[in-house]
């Protein structure tokens, strides 16, 4: 039993994987943690498609693998190009894994439990309205019409950043920022999901679709493969959709899961969650201006380290590792003198010096090819109609070039075709 | 005087997302997440206001399994002084009857009370048996469907108002006494900054089990249960009519439609054939 305190060093608003690793990793230096989540219970408002790359966050949790809900390690890449029935796919398939799939509202519970032990108080169902300043100083947050101070804050709000917005730190996102994912888990026994898709035990599928079943709007849908069942989604540039999409998203999904090639694959699944996300996209277009105040730093989506890597996204560890590292740079500003805005200032430098930084600048580029629409549609049009006129002779076989030129002709230019495989090289 | 109350909430399946397995008729409960009976949830805040009113103490109790601890700290986050979390495997399996006796002998124990509530009913059982039942063992008056509780502070009395189809009822009851408070009467308060710290920092929840409690075993659980589940069955689904009126006119559909159910018999007008 304790005293209720009024003041905490560091309140952390939000425990998404952001969130949760930055109190844990501040509550394990000894400073008074206090992590503040909407949800009801943790892991109740994040959703994503599948796949978390381990490194980053085995610098963290050293005991990572040990005892977090890993449902099985990636061991099968698959990127497929579909349009109507046909599907033409290439696929790696390794022995080795650096990412796993798993569950985030189960990782983001795991992450939060994590922050409890080492002493960080965990408060669910409250949602912060609004941050308080005096003087153009962050120093606490505001609940209702309740007040709780703070030295530092740390924003891990995600990518719907109201606390952000109403602080005049950024604008409304807007559309072209950012993407839509809606996803459904269908629940099959564990040893359905090995035989459907090919696997051992704790092997995992990672499976990318492009083609006309984003009905022509870039983007693109997947499916992974839990422990016992199976996440099948897709996501969308949300400007275009508003633009392209003449019926209710839910229905992609739907088609999707119905497809005559993928229906198998969930035979006799029950579905067991239906849900929807926005994800960031042109993160570079929605950076807050800088990543630290006075007071505050900011974290994961809400500060826009997402990595669109055109075939999986990366915002589980880049949230988590971003987390860790606003926590070291509150030990390194405490061990300067105190969290005053010059050493805090120090956040910057570490995030900079980061492998999150690199990457997010490395990749720059892939955002653009999402105006692309000739991708996502006449592209996979072609592949398969190359694979078509190659596999399907009627009774002369045809080289494989001729398949090709056969497909494309008349649909795109030579010279369009090699402008857009020259920016994709390029960028992905 | 300040009054001191106890509050029943039940941790049940939020049933919004419950399914029932045909073959078996029992529920699925598997990754459905629990939640505060939310009829419950105004029993809770009927006890909130007569705190506020008059000062005093609110207890909630709960039988249910550990996880009901969540229950009881957001109940505490609205405002509550302290939860007991009744919790052992030899409550398992309790009909009504085994609930309420295990529920009233934990309000016997918490000892110095001057009011129960209860909600409306539960969302998962709804037999609305619980109150009755243990104001019964507590040989204490009750009174159903409540919208509205006042303390007379000098004669040491609640007055209750509960709202009937065709009167309102108005009853000085006995304290102490038991009240279960009408659904939708109400809406529950948020969960408030300070007091969801306060549940996470001071944790003024107690566990109590059959040792602390020391009941029977033959009076708890699945043995102190006498009801038996012959058998569930699914209600045969009804072929349903459908017929749409498609032309615009409103007075025209009006009139088709009251045609119609005259027809089917499912209206009467009186006077018309
Ligand atoms: C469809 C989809 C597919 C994806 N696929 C992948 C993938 O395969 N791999 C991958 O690594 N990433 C993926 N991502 C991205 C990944 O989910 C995010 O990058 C990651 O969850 C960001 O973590 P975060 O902690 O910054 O934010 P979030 O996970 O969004 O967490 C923010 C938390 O803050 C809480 N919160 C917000 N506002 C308040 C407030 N005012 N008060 C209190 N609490 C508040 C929220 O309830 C939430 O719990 C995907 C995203 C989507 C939408
Ligand atoms: C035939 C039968 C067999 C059953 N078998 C089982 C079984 O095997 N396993 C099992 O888990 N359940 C079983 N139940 C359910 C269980 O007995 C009831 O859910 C429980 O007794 C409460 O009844 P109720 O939900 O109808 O509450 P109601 O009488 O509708 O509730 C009225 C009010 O009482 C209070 N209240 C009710 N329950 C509690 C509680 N547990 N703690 C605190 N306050 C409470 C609340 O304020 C609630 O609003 C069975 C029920 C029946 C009828």
């Amino acid at each position: 039993m304790g005293t209720v305190p009024t003041k905490f060093d560091i309140i952390v608003v939000g425990a998404g994987p952001a969130g949760s690793s930055a109190a844990y990793t501040l509550a394990k230096k000894g400073f008074d943690v206090l992590l503040v989540e909407r949800g009801r219970v943790v892991g109740s408002k994040n959703m994503f498609g599948g796949r978390v790359y381990l490194k980053p966050l085995k610098d963290i949790y050293p005991d990572f693998e040990k005892s977090a809900p890993i449902h099985r390690w990636v061991t099968k890449e698959r990127i497929s190009l579909i349009h109507n029935n046909d599907i033409t796919s290439i696929e790696f398939e390794g022995k080795e894994a650096t990412s796993f799939i798993t569950y985030l509202s189960q990782l983001a519970n795991w992450m939060a439990i994590k922050a409890e032990e080492e002493g960080a108080i965990l408060l669910t169902e409250v949602t912060v309205d609004r941050f308080e300043v005096e003087d153009g100083r962050f120093t606490g947050i505001r609940v209702g019409d309740e007040t709780l101070k703070s030295e530092v804050i740390i924003d891990a709000e995600g990518a719907n950043r109201l606390l952000l917005e109403r602080s005049g730190i950024v604008a409304p996102l807007k559309p072209k920022h950012v993407a839509l994912g809606v996803k459904e888990v269908i629940k099959l026994a564990k040893d359905e999901v090995e035989k459907h898709f090919g696997l051992d035990e704790n092997e995992g599928l990672a499976w990318i679709l492009m083609g006309d079943i984003t009905g022509g709007t870039p983007g693109g849908a997947f499916i992974y493969t839990n422990k016992d069942s199976v996440s099948v989604g897709l996501v969308v540039i949300l400007d275009e959709a508003i633009e392209n999409i003449d019926k209710h998203i839910y229905n992609y999904v739907e088609d999707l899961r119905l497809h005559p090639l993928l229906k198998r694959y969930f035979g006799g699944g029950r579905i067991m969650e239906y849900s929807a996300h926005l994800i960031p996209e042109d993160v570079w277009g929605m950076m807050p201006p800088q990543y630290y105040y006075d007071g505050l730093l900011i974290t994961g989506d809400a500060a826009g380290f997402l990595l669109n890597l055109g075939y999986t996204y990366r915002g589980v560890d880049f949230a988590a590792y971003s987390g860790y590292l606003a926590a070291e740079a509150v030990e390194q500003a405490y061990s300067s003198g105190g969290p005053s805005k010059e050493n805090l200032a120090v956040y910057k430098k570490l995030i900079e010096d980061s492998f999150i930084y690199r990457q997010l600048r490395k990749f720059r580029g892939v955002h653009s090819l999402m105006k692309n629409k000739r991708l996502f549609t006449l592209y996979p049009l072609i592949m398969n109609l190359t694979a078509r006129n190659l596999f399907l002779p009627e009774d002369e076989s045809l080289k494989v070039l001729e398949a090709f030129k056969k497909a494309r002709k008349g649909r795109v230019s030579w010279f369009t075709l090699l402008k857009d495989l020259f920016m994709v090289v390029r960028q992905v | 005087m300040p009054l001191k109350i106890v509050v029943g909430i039940k941790w049940v399946p939020n049933t919004t997302s419950v399914s029932i397995d045909e073959k078996t008729g029992t529920l699925i409960r598997e990754g459905v997440p629990s939640v505060v009976n939310p009829h419950d949830l105004i029993a809770v805040e009927a006890a909130l206001k007569l705190k506020d009113r008059y000062g005093g103490h609110v207890t909630a109790i709960s039988m249910a399994p550990p996880q009901a601890i969540l229950g009881l700290e957001h109940v505490i986050g609205m405002g509550v002084d302290e939860g007991i979390l009744i919790s052992d495997r030899a409550f398992a399996g309790a009909d009504t009857l085994a609930t309420s006796y295990t529920l009233a002998k934990a309000i016997e124990k918490i000892g110095d009370y001057d009011l129960v509530i209860m909600g409306h009913e539960t969302i998962d059982s709804s037999t609305a048996h619980i109150g009755a039942q243990v104001a019964s063992w507590l040989d204490i008056p009750y009174i159903y469907y409540a919208v509205n509780l006042e303390y007379i502070e000098d004669k040491h009395l609640l007055r209750v108002r509960r709202i009937l189809e065709d009167s309102i009822e108005i009853y000085n009851l006995r304290l102490p006494g038991l009240v279960s408070i009408a659904m939708h009467s109400d809406v529950p308060r948020r969960v408030s900054l300070t007091n969801k710290l306060r549940a996470r920092i001071e944790k003024p929840i107690r566990v109590w089990s059959n040792k602390e409690l020391d009941l029977d075993p033959n009076c708890i659980g699945l043995r102190g249960s006498p009801t038996v589940v012959a058998k569930v069955e699914f209600m045969p689904k009804v072929p349903r009519k459908q017929e749409v009126y498609k032309d615009g006119d409103p007075k025209e559909a009006a009139k088709w439609l009251v045609e119609r159910l005259v027809k089917e018999g499912l209206l009467k007008i009186p006077g018309g054939e």
